[in-house]
């Protein structure tokens, strides 16, 4: 297989992963932070469900890099080629090249953000 | 075309969600609540999640159409990936609410 055609089915695997993360994980994490604190719904009686799901140290802080890191990649790499779709076509290689420097620069920005908050998330459970 | 346009969604609340851990992590912690409490993010979270769920089951029954698995002399129906997903789904989010919310 040609190195192109392998990088684009590594990229495409990564991307169907991401898709099942969106649809397993997401939905929950949005009803949660964005749903059911603000409004004070089930099951989010009192706190916030971030300082909540952090302070499960290493399961809460995988959930959380997971569940956004594969849905940044999963929605970006699909909305860039959408906009190509859309008749963006000629632009294709700038939005590919912004569309992964996103990817790249928020995967590395959840990382750091839970390093920080959890410092002690590499160390063994 | 409204399959692709969930991806905007998606990318958009987990962006969103960046930017509020990084809140979180500099210490504005309060300023990270107030921008969730904040009406116009609110609509916008009940808009991704109804994009969300029609992501997900959209992707349930695709998933069942490409990748149909053969149990002896039958193959699976997209449907049943779909009912089998969904419940996947419900399962994993009571156990999100569960294991990290309310323990």
């Amino acid at each position: 297989m040609p190195k192109v055609a392998r990088l684009h089915a590594i990229l495409w695997g990564v991307f169907s992963t991401g898709g099942f993360i969106a649809a397993l994980l997401l939905p929950i994490l949005i009803y949660l932070v964005g749903i059911a604190y603000p409004l004070g719904l089930w099951p989010v009686s009192s706190g916030d469900p971030t300082s909540a799901i952090l302070n499960h140290h290493h399961i809460g802080t995988l959930f959380l890099f997971v569940t956004v890191a594969g849905s940044l990649y999963h929605g970006i790499y699909r909305f860039q080629s959408t906009l190509t779709e859309l008749g963006l076509a000629p632009a294709k290689r700038a939005l590919e090249a912004s569309g992964y420097l996103i990817i790249i620069i928020g995967i590395l920005a959840v990382a750091y953000y839970l390093l920080l908050l959890n410092p002690g998330v590499l160390s063994l459970p | 075309m409204i399959r692709e346009w969930t991806s905007f969604f998606v990318a958009v609340f987990s962006l969103i969600y960046i930017y509020e851990l990084s809140l979180f992590a500099s210490g504005a912690k309060d300023s990270a609540l107030a921008l969730m409490r904040n009406p116009g993010i609110i609509a916008f979270n009940i808009v991704a999640l109804l994009f969300t769920v029609y992501h997900a089951l959209t992707w349930f029954y695709l998933i069942g159409k490409v990748i149909p698995i053969k149990m002896g002399k039958t193959t699976s129906k997209p449907w049943q990936a779909l009912l089998v997903n969904i419940v996947l789904l419900l399962t994993i989010s009571y156990a999100v609410i569960q294991i990290l919310v309310l323990r």
